[in-house]
């Protein structure tokens, strides 16, 4: 009776060994050599905790001369039992081909609903491949799988991702595009000329009104001259302008406050709407430009998208937050 | 339903003729022939129920052959039972083992036939009740693609309008002049598609010549479908909407469902049909009345058109 309970043991523990692999060398298979060790852990953590709060086994491969993209993406999603990771079956399969320097994003059954096939081909041409085309892979894959975490999230808040039936597989869903890889940049800028306000509040209204009509132009005069500098180098794509606009859409301009102190000036929501993170203003010859480099410098977004400082960078704008204080991460709480 | 509302639209608009919407609402009037095709599959079941009564024979054989096994000989002695004619011989074989040993070797001989035919009826049964989901999820994939036709349609058409209205191009109205003449020849391939279907129904599997014909139908629909989102190429403004983005992949991402379903379909197809011809699986099948099934391919003949990407 003992060799048999032991006999069960193995087979469970070798069935535990052989269960759909999760470790990052499974979530990013890059065959075609087009990312570094650095690059692939940091897409595989990132893939990993897709997995953790979204239930979602999400796998990169890259591969080089595919043949047929679309029919090679279906036949690896299901040798890789791409979703066998997830309790539900949620499976993403991502194939680059350098060769055919074309993508696909392929979805599984269980995911469908989610991801249909006009998103997919959405975040794949007006997010993945404007990095893509700029020569930066891995930050096209993190880009988008941001995207995905954001319709996730969206989808968690509606109904659920969970369903009722676990759908191994993939029957040809999601979308295949032209990678455009390492072909530069277009800048197909609105020739609009967008300048800053009087106030802070017109500046920022401005600036939500050119991402609305896309126009990435990193000269516009919205911006500090610093931030012009900073976004000249930046890749920045239609979708994250549709991505800030929608994620601000929630943030209520009449319950911000404007703080100014000298030629600085901050609009802050209230501690509640974590999502809605300050903007931070210059005043430059005579109007409020926005500073995007202070931002970016000191603020970050959690997981869950909501913003904290990080801790230990220092601003000219901390005048405007000195009735928060900071917890050990860097998200703000009111002072008692 | 509203597709219907489409048509009907787009045929108020003048985007249709009366003929043209009609054969428009017929050809994706899928589902009538859906439905008789799912009562023909249950009709085939009945068949293949029928089609057991050997096996059912030869279990009741068998179950008999048990019962006596169980009982003792068939036919019961009156007699008083006498127990020294039963007693073992010191040293021999006991009579009562020799008659067990023996009926439980025929009873083995039996029920091992039995039992390895019940075996391959059932494999076979379940390669091709595969082959039949593999066929539903192709024509569901169809189906799908006929669906989108009149949003392709109306897209495009409607944005061709506008432009020779704003515009005045010479470009747009040629384009317009082409779309009349791809739209005819869409309505006219995705109709002999529906006939195919309406038809044949599930019975379609099973039909070579059939399968072959609905398979170039089919290509000509897609060929058709692109030949209307090729008229974007000129329009780089309807090319980088976002409502032309969607249904191009909405189109693409239909016709890759079609592709993938059409192979696993074929995958599944070339699993049944090697089972039943191998031995002595072709023996269950031939009794069965387990046919060869078609591929969903292009026939020997037909040249494959190229396959299109627009990006």
């Amino acid at each position: 009776m003992r060799s048999i309970s032991q006999l069960l043991l193995f087979v469970a523990l070798l069935a535990a060994c052989t269960s759909p692999a999760t470790d990052d060398a499974e979530l990013v298979i890059d065959t075609a050599n087009m990312l570094d060790a650095e690059q692939r852990q940091r897409i595989a953590t990132f893939h990993g905790f897709l997995l953790l709060d979204y239930d979602i086994d999400y796998r990169v491969v890259t591969a080089a001369d595919t043949g047929d993209i679309d029919s090679y993406a279906a036949s690896r999603f299901a040798a890789l039992e791409a979703g066998g990771a997830s309790d539900n079956g949620h499976g993403l399969l991502l194939v680059i081909d350098p060769v055919q320097d074309r993508v696909r994003l392929e979805v599984g059954y269980a995911l469908e609903g989610t991801f249909p096939d006009a998103f997919v081909a959405y975040v794949e041409q007006r997010q993945m491949v404007p990095f893509f085309a700029a020569g930066r892979v891995a930050d096209g894959i993190l880009a988008t799988t941001e995207l995905i975490v954001n319709r996730a999230d969206a989808a968690v808040s509606n109904a659920g991702l969970e369903s009722e039936i676990r759908l191994d597989g993939s029957g040809g869903a999601g979308a295949s595009t032209s990678a455009r890889l390492g072909a530069g940049t277009e800048s197909s800028y609105s020739d609009a000329e967008v300048s800053a306000a009087t106030s802070p509040a017109a500046t920022l209204a401005r600036y939500f009104s050119a991402l609305r009509e896309r126009n990435g132009n990193p000269s516009l005069g919205i911006y500090t001259p610093a931030t012009q500098r900073m976004l000249e180098n930046w890749v920045t794509t239609p979708a994250q302008m549709d991505n800030v606009v929608r994620s601000y859409r929630g943030c209520h301009a009449e319950t911000a406050k404007i703080h100014s102190s000298g030629r600085y000036a901050v609009i802050r929501y209230p501690i509640a709407e974590r999502q809605c993170s300050p903007w931070f203003f210059e005043k430059v010859n005579g109007v409020w430009a926005l500073d995007l480099t202070m931002l970016q410098r000191a603020i970050r977004f959690g997981r869950d998208n909501s913003w904290h400082f990080e801790r230990g960078v220092e601003h000219p704008y901390v005048f405007a937050f000195t009735d928060w204080r900071l917890d050990s991460i860097g998200y703000p709480q009111a002072r008692r | 339903m509203e597709s219907d509302d489409r048509i009907r639209r787009m045929e108020a608009d003048g985007i249709l003729t009366a003929a043209q919407a009609a054969q428009l609402r017929e050809s994706l009037d899928w589902g009538a022939a859906y439905d008789e095709s799912a009562a023909e599959q249950g009709g085939r079941s009945t068949r293949r129920h029928l089609s057991r009564w050997p096996l059912v024979l030869i279990g009741a054989v068998v179950v008999i052959g048990l019962f006596m096994l169980i009982n003792g000989s068939g036919v019961e002695s009156t007699a008083p039972q006498d127990v020294a004619a039963t007693l073992n011989d010191p040293g021999g074989i006991g009579q009562m083992n020799r008659s067990f040993s023996g009926l439980l070797a025929i009873a083995l001989f039996l029920i091992a036939p039995l039992i390895l035919w019940m075996w391959l009826h059932n494999s076979l049964v379940q390669k091709e009740e595969t082959v039949f989901e593999a066929w539903a999820q192709t024509e569901s994939n169809l189906k799908r693609r006929a669906d989108l036709i009149p949003a392709l349609v109306e897209t495009v058409t409607r944005y061709l309008r506008h432009e020779s209205e704003t515009l005045t191009s010479v470009t747009a109205q040629r384009g317009e002049a082409n779309l009349a003449a791809a739209l005819d020849e869409l309505l006219a391939a995705q109709r002999a598609t529906a006939d195919i279907v309406g038809e044949d129904g599930e019975s379609i599997v099973e039909n070579e010549a059939d399968l072959a014909a609905l398979y170039a139908a089919q290509e000509r629909v897609g060929q058709r479908m692109h030949s209307f989102l090729a008229v974007a190429e000129n329009y780089p403004e309807l090319r980088s909407a976002d409502q032309f983005l969607e249904l191009q992949a909405q189109l693409e991402g239909t016709e890759n469902r079609i592709n993938v379903s059409r192979m696993r379909f074929n995958e599944s197809v070339a699993s049944y049909n090697a089972a039943i011809r191998k031995l002595p699986a072709s023996l269950v099948a031939g009794a069965g009345g387990f046919g060869r099934k078609a591929y969903f391919q292009a026939d020997a003949e037909a040249h494959e058109e190229p396959k299109l990407a627009f990006d």
